[in-house]
């Protein structure tokens, strides 16, 4: 910002300056060209008491100053033409100057930005690593977690498949003994051998018997 | 007057026999005793009564002579167990032999009413043991019960072999 408005600053001066000189020039130069009337006058006037200065005089005269205005012209362009020379080189070297201030500006803002980004860049990435660090061991926990979960599941399926197996055998296995037994038992069945379970079955059973009895009358 | 039934009259159908047999033996006995009032001479057979009709009998003409007011009576009485005794079914795992029927008609008697009237059924795949009922309620005391109640033993038992 300094260095733009020095800049700025500058290059309106020189301006400034080179309109002044080239107003200065260009009304000597239309002063010389278009003298005033009352200059005129008074250079008439002036040359009143020269009048009686010969044809050849006047013209030596003029010739002189002529040269003279000639040589001050010249002059003036040699001297305007070296200041808006050096004026130029200034403004160029000045330009140089700031276009190199400018690039190193732009660059080093630029090398600024890049180191910025790449800070951003390695951090948002330092932090998608930890992230997927983080979300990798959360990950391999809740795998590790479901692991468990299922091997316990099937180790409890299994255990279960286990018992129910061995329930449907000891049914079959009691059925099939109980069908075999049923099946033997009831041809052979001898109540004269049973004659003495039966009255003892009733004398354990008298107290419900007799309830019953009771109760149905 | 009190009547022991006789154990082999054991279920409601032995009682309802016996008294259809008292009540035949009292028909005979009233026609016995108009053609001894009107003396006629012949006499007709007696019906031929069973054991324990005749133990019956027998019975009541042990104290004073039977006449035609106490079989009367002795009917009544049969009929009034027929209605009122209690009634127990023994279900037995074959058909019951007579030496069971009154071993049982006996026990019941004893322990529970004098006149308790004995039902015998049988069903062979109680394979032993007995079913028991009153009215509504049942005892099942049968071996086939007992095995499918200790069935869940079996593995246990075949394990330990």
């Amino acid at each position: 910002m300094t260095n733009n408005t020095f800049l700025q600053i500058f290059l309106l001066v020189n301006v400034f300056i080179i309109g002044g000189l080239v107003a200065i020039a260009a009304r000597h130069a239309y002063a010389h060209f278009h003298p005033h009337p009352l200059e005129i006058a008074e250079k008439i006037h002036r040359q009143s008491p020269e009048a009686h200065l010969t044809q050849a005089m006047k013209e030596h005269l003029v010739e002189i100053s002529e040269k003279h205005f000639q040589t001050v012209l010249n002059r003036s362009v040699v001297e305007l033409q070296h200041s808006l020379k050096s004026t130029s080189a200034r403004l160029d070297k000045q330009l140089n100057r700031l276009g190199a201030d400018i690039i190193t500006d732009e660059m080093k803002r630029y090398h600024n930005d890049l180191e910025q980004l790449r800070k951003q860049a390695e951090y948002v990435i330092s932090n998608a690593q930890k992230d997927i660090t983080l979300h990798n061991t959360d990950l391999k926990a809740q795998l590790e977690k479901r692991q468990v979960e299922l091997q316990a599941k099937q180790d409890e399926d299994i255990k279960i498949a286990k018992q129910r197996i061995i329930q449907d055998l000891d049914t079959k296995l009691s059925d099939a003994i109980a069908s075999f037994l049923t099946e033997t038992l009831q041809h052979n069945v001898d109540l004269g051998a049973q004659n003495a379970y039966l009255t003892d079955m009733l004398e354990v059973h008298k107290a419900e018997i007799i309830k019953g009895i009771i109760d149905e009358d | 007057m009190k009547i022991n039934l006789p154990n082999n009259v054991a279920s409601s159908q032995d009682l309802t026999d016996l008294i259809l047999e008292i009540q035949d033996y009292a028909r005979w006995f009233e026609h016995e005793s108009i053609k001894v009032k009107v003396s006629i001479k012949h006499v007709s057979k007696s019906p031929i009564l069973s054991p324990s009709a005749t133990q019956l009998i027998h019975e009541s003409e042990s104290k004073q002579p039977l006449t035609m007011q106490k079989l009367d009576e002795i009917l009544s009485l049969l009929k009034n167990y027929s209605n009122n005794s209690p009634t127990i079914t023994f279900t037995l795992a074959a058909p019951a032999t007579n030496d069971i029927k009154l071993s049982l008609v006996d026990w019941c008697r004893k322990n529970i009413l004098p006149n308790t009237l004995v039902n015998f059924k049988f069903n062979s795949s109680l394979l032993g043991g007995m079913v028991v009922h009153c009215g509504s309620h049942i005892f099942d005391w049968s071996f086939r019960r007992q095995i499918l109640e200790s069935r869940d033993r079996f593995p246990e038992v075949l394990r330990n072999v």
